[in-house]
């Protein structure tokens, strides 16, 4: 989706107020969105609450400027009739033209200023609230709302919700012009007037439908253009296949495809402004020849002033614009409460995982780690019925000791590991820590007691060292460099160009997987927890490298308790103790030697696990 | 994305005069074909701008050959004449829009597909060169910004410079001695306008990596949301993103003042030239120079001369990004191309030694990566090549299937020199197996018909079931018809391999070139990669680019490669006996240090 340049030119170029024809003229970034909805008017109107002094001196510099403007014509035409044909002094009329201009130009610029300052400070205020509102929102929220949904609501809403709210204190001037304009003309010559105007309010007409036509158009446009897009990406990150079996006519006949789409496309958009475009400009051409038809005849009749008839032509000229933005502001405030409301949805999102009123400490002495399930039912739809994912779990992990999960894919061993921090709600049954429910302790502490390394590295765009120091970024270098050490990780790390204060991450250096696990393994010994949890955190190490960090997480595992998920035997038989699970239920405990001499089911799903046979000693 | 991508031209991407004109005739050469059209096009808003220009003069003979001269006829006669022009400048600008557009748009479309042509022609070494994401950006972002051009601003940038143009010829025309004492304001506004439009640049361009921080600071968030809270950090990077978007806000505030001294300059200037006009305007009426048909027709031009200068400062930075853009397309047509095929290249069929002599290669003429190799490898025999990474087995590898060219000595297939080979043929017969598979958007079965676009649904079953995996795809609840970019159809690592086989298998090539994966995939499909591999060997030329013991194990020869040459050769029995570098990682493996080169 690529509202990008379009958007930017509405802000760079133009200027949605009266002045700037091309503004809307050529594109409208008015959006056909059906149904505004009350939650989205609302929000526009609670934030617009919170702004209201900015706006209303951009509504009152609005006023300031109008009446500038409309005063120019008027001055036209006095100094046309009295000075030029009458023969008075012009000089006055000239000085007064020019005061006018002054004053209506300051207040344009003061007008336009508090237009976008108020816009972007709303805009800025709403993007700091999401943000933290979603670093709030629990694990189930993220997992059904995909990060570029998300991404859209800090980021395209926002932005039809900020062209909104600029729009309002200029349109705003610009129904004060229309009013204005109206009501001096029709003091001049009623008749004339409504002549004059008749064809105008057409041209507001015309103005919505055009945006709501051209709009869906200009998507079907970028829509193609990102087709076209994925052939050009996939062709080039697969150049090395496509080369190897000399498939190259294949993409090229594939992209001449895509290239014609986009060019359709963008022939029916043309096609909808060469309807649309011409008709708008030809409608004021209808009133200004009514004005000098009808209003010529006038004048020779003696009812009216040539300085009469220049002013209307003028004032039929000044209401183009303003119509023209009316139509577009009805269409803009339809996207943007349309966008309010996917705004106010995630907002609306109260955290489903929060601390109790008073949270429990958890106790700081004495043998520290426990670790207790009790009856422990769990399914990540409550909705769906039957399977859960645990059902009625019970295991107790006692203080220090390690422990390996096993248990084929869907078996249920992430979800434990995911339970204990309280990144979900148990349905049922209950999970302690040294004695205590964790839903009574606060979250802060029991994250902080509880360390998840994921199979899933996610590291920060930023350097090695505030990586590993993420749990507490004020630690220094010697505690950082220790973790690394139990990590396996200090090896590599000094080995690339600026060691710890590398920067990874998109635009920096780029990690394997291995050693990205290892970077994650170490951020996580750093926070020093009481139960480190380590979900397959070292699936992409390169077995021939994995000994390294097993001695080293041997020394880790032995001082606090741990709880490992892991394929590989090796892994597997660092642990005390190996829990067997198998559709959300224990199955078997036992030492990992025991199980594999008794439990046929086990080494079956070890075996589906293994690595390829001559893969060196285990 | 939604974000406002400002227009904005870097320093170094913004074209001086010399090469704005280059790029300009460039574009005219191009255009040849549409160049009828692109002539009426231009035609036609000629035309439309002078029907903009006849509406004052019109409004100027009604007042002084009618009203003026109480003459009610020649009213009328203005009128009519206003009624056509009204109804010649509705058409001619309809049509332009329509002209312009078919024009630009089949100018574009060809460009798409040149620069893609021509991207696909390049060898290997020019995508060793340069970064897949700038390739894709020229592809997209640049021909987007001449899309954008072409719908957006280039009727409204070439009509503003024939109005501002027609205007002052106009203007001189009517009174030049007025006039003169107008474009007293010109410089002021020309000057404002100029500095304005460098300044916006500037600006913009800040707000654009200000909204790219903003961006990815938000994406980052979010995608590590888990981790962020896991480890209770939540408040901290809140506080941190406010600070990104704070920035933000400053910068688009930064670029709102410019407009807010910029405009009212504008705005003031009519005004201020509008006075002019009436008060001078007005004693020359009275000193009989003028017309009061002449003043109004001279006050109503006014506002068509300060609002095209007003939007050529604002359109131009559109012009001038679309320009670059276009720069970078056509020194991306003017790269040579490197592996080709001579006037006098030939097909090959059938199986034939690959006799490599005296080859050494270097990387863009850097140090050398390949010296003095000397191999032959016979019908049927399989070749492990190892050694140490960077050693330069894969870039040999990548010689023997054309990838590059060696800088000195031949490659040949049987007794002739790849390079007399037509690469098309080249491919049928020497595939290459990547370490990861690749897969592109679209379903398996197509996928696997990249190797062979006109193979039938039939041969891709077959080539499946030769490497015994057709189960294992029929058996997904699509079949081989299962989209793999789709959500939840992702395929794992492992099967990704299956399928890249599955290609070389319905390509059947006589030479195959595996590169071994250095890790291992997913375990559950392992197996069935390792077993399908060694189907697929079966009967042909196999060049395999081991990382493990277990593979070369099973050639018939092994090649060690070391710095550049090939040190050791013979079988793996013979090279163990032989006691030099392949014994040594032989006997690094059996005591346990690590399975893999």
């Amino acid at each position: 989706m690529k509202f990008g340049p379009r958007e930017a030119i509405a802000l760079t170029a133009t200027t949605p107020d009266g002045k700037s024809e091309l503004g809307d003229r050529l594109r409208s970034s008015a959006d056909g969105v059906e149904g505004s909805s009350r939650a989205g008017w609302a929000l526009i109107a609670a934030t617009a609450r919170e702004e209201w002094p900015g706006i209303a001196f951009g509504m009152l510099a609005g006023l300031l400027y109008t009446a500038g403007r409309v005063a120019v014509p008027l001055l036209i035409q006095l100094g046309l009739d009295r000075g030029v044909n009458d023969g008075e002094p012009l000089l006055p009329w000239s000085l007064a033209i020019v005061g006018a201009g002054l004053f209506s130009a300051c207040f344009l610029g003061l007008r336009r200023y508090l237009a976008f300052r108020n816009a972007r400070i709303i805009e800025a205020r709403l993007r700091d609230r999401i943000f933290a509102h979603v670093q709030r929102l629990h694990f189930s929220f993220h997992d059904a709302n995909a990060t570029g949904e998300l991404m859209s609501r800090g980021n395209t809403d926002l932005q039809h919700f900020q062209n909104f709210v600029t729009l309002v204190p200029l349109a705003f001037g610009n129904v004060l012009i229309v009013v204005m304009v109206t009501i001096i003309m029709l003091v001049l010559h009623p008749l004339l007037a409504v002549l004059a105007l008749a064809s105008l309010p057409f041209v507001n007409v015309l103005g919505r439908m055009f945006a709501q036509e051209l709009n869906p158009a200009i998507m079907r446009v970028q829509q193609e253009a990102a087709e076209l897009a994925t052939v050009v990406e996939e062709t080039v990150s697969g150049v090395r296949v496509v080369k190897g079996f000399g498939a190259e006519p294949v993409q090229a006949s594939k992209l001449a495809a895509e290239a014609g789409d986009v060019h359709d496309a963008a022939l029916v958009s043309s096609a909808i402004r060469a309807r649309y475009l011409p008709a708008m400009e030809l409608l004021p051409s209808i009133g200004l020849i009514t004005v000098l038809g009808y209003g010529g005849h006038l004048v020779l009749d003696g009812e009216l002033t040539i300085g009469e008839l220049v002013s209307f032509n003028i004032y039929v000229l000044m209401l183009i614009q303003p119509l023209r933005m009316l139509g577009m502001i009805v269409a803009n405030g339809q996207r943007a409460s349309a966008a309010g409301v996917r705004i106010a949805e995630v907002l609306d999102t109260a955290p489903a995982i929060i601390d109790v009123g008073s949270p429990t400490a958890l106790p700081d002495t004495g043998e520290l780690g426990r670790v207790e399930f009790r009856d422990v039912d769990f399914g990540y739809h409550p909705a769906a019925t039957g399977a859960g994912v645990l059902r009625a779990l019970s295991l107790t992990i006692e203080p220090g000791e390690s422990v390996a999960l096993v248990g084929a894919t869907g078996s249920g061993k992430s979800t434990v590991a995911r339970l204990l921090p309280r990144f979900y709600e148990v349905d049922g049954g209950a999970i302690m820590i040294d004695g205590v429910d964790v839903r009574e302790v606060g979250r802060r502490e029991l994250r902080k007691a509880v360390s998840i390394v994921f199979e899933e590295t996610f590291l920060f765009s930023s350097s090695i060292r505030d990586n590993i120091a993420f749990a507490d970024p004020e630690v220094d270098l010697a505690t950082v460099v220790r973790a690394a050490e139990l990590a396996g990780a200090d090896a590599f790390i000094r080995e690339l160009p600026d060691g710890y204060d590398t920067e990874i991450g998109e635009r920096g250096f780029s990690l394997s997987g291995g050693q990205r696990q290892r970077i994650a393994i170490a951020r996580a010994i750093l926070a020093d927890p009481r139960v480190l949890v380590l979900d397959d955190a070292t699936s992409a190490v390169d077995p021939a490298k994995e000994h390294e960090i097993r001695d080293a997480l041997g020394e880790v595992m032995e001082r606090r308790t741990t709880i490992v998920i892991a394929h590989r035997p090796a892994t597997i038989a660092l642990a005390d103790r190996v829990v067997f699970l198998d559709e959300g239920q224990i199955i078997a405990e036992g030492t990992h030697d025991v199980l594999l001499a008794t439990n046929a089911r086990y080494r079956e799903v070890l075996a589906a696990d293994r690595d390829v046979a001559d893969e060196g000693p285990v | 994305m939604g974000w406002s991508m400002a227009h904005g031209t870097t320093d170094e991407a913004r074209l001086g005069f010399a090469g704005t004109g280059a790029v300009l005739r460039r574009t005219f050469g191009y255009g040849r074909a549409y160049r009828g059209g692109a002539v009426s096009a231009v035609g036609l808003l000629v035309l439309w701008t002078l029907t903009l220009l006849a509406g004052p003069l019109l409004v100027r003979r009604a007042i002084d050959e009618g009203i003026a001269k109480g003459d009610g006829s020649q009213l009328n006669a203005s009128i009519a004449m206003y009624v056509v022009v009204a109804l010649a400048s509705y058409l001619s600008f309809r049509f332009a829009i329509l002209q312009l557009a078919k024009v630009g748009e089949a100018f574009l479309r060809d460009m798409r597909t040149r620069v893609f042509d021509k991207l696909l022609q390049q060898s290997m070494a020019f995508y060793d060169r340069e970064k897949a994401g700038v390739l894709v950006s020229r592809m997209t972002s640049d021909v987007d910004s001449l899309q954008e051009l072409i719908q957006f601003g280039l009727v409204m940038f070439t009509s503003a410079a024939l109005l501002l143009v027609g205007t002052t010829m106009l203007l001189f025309f009517l009174s030049w001695k007025l006039m003169l004492l107008c474009l007293v304001a010109m410089p002021v506004v020309t000057i404002a306008s100029v500095k304005f439009q460098r300044d916006s640049n500037r600006a913009y361009l800040l707000v654009r990596d200000r909204i790219a921080d903003t961006l990815s600071s938000l994406q980052e968030g979010l995608s590590g949301v888990r981790v962020v809270q896991a480890f209770a950090r939540e408040h901290i990077e809140s506080a941190r993103f406010a600070e990104a978007n704070r920035d933000l806000y400053r910068t688009h505030m930064a670029a709102v003042r410019i407009q807010c001294w910029y405009l009212p300059i504008v705005e003031f200037a009519g005004a201020a030239t509008t006075a002019v006009a009436l008060g001078v305007g007005g004693w020359m009426v009275s000193e009989g120079e003028m017309t009061v048909g002449t003043i109004v027709a001279f006050i109503l031009l006014l506002s068509s001369l300060f609002e095209p200068v007003q939007q050529l400062s604002q359109l131009f930075n559109m012009v001038q990004s679309a320009a670059a853009s276009l720069n970078k397309l056509f020194s991306l047509l003017d790269e040579p191309i490197l592996v080709t095929d001579r006037p006098s290249a030939i097909a090959v069929h059938g199986r034939a030694p690959i006799v490599i002599e005296g080859v050494g290669f270097s990387y863009g003429g850097g140090e050398p990566v390949l010296s003095n190799v000397n191999l032959e490898i016979g019908v049927g025999e399989r070749v492990a090549f190892v050694g140490p990474t960077g050693a330069g087995k894969s870039t040999l590898a990548k010689l023997i299937a054309r990838f590059y060219d060696p800088s000195v000595g031949s490659i040949c297939l049987g007794d002739i020199d790849l390079r007399d080979i037509s690469v098309r043929s080249l491919r049928t017969e020497i595939v290459v197996v990547p370490q990861e598979g690749y897969l592109f958007s679209g379903s398996i079965a197509e996928n696997i018909r990249v190797a062979r676009p006109d193979a039938s649904d039939d041969e891709v079953r077959e080539a499946l079931d030769r490497i015994g995996v057709l189960g294992k795809f029929e058996a997904l609840p699509t079949g081989l018809e299962t989209q793999v970019q789709e959500r939840g159809n992702r395929l794992s690592a492992g099967e990704k391999q299956l399928v890249s086989l599955a290609r070389a298998a319905l390509a059947d090539p006589s030479v195959l070139i595996l590169d071994e994966a250095t890790s291992s995939v997913d375990p559950g499909t392992e197996a069935m990669v390792e077993s399908a591999m060694e189907t697929l060997m079966q009967g042909r030329t196999v060049i395999a680019i081991a990382h493990r013991l277990s593979t070369s194990q099973r050639c018939d020869r092994i090649a060690v490669v070391a710095e550049g040459r090939v040190v050791e050769l013979g079988s793996h029995g013979e090279l163990v006996a032989a006691g030099g570098h392949y014994a040594d990682l032989y006997t690094a493996w059996v005591s346990g240090l690590g399975g893999r080169f």
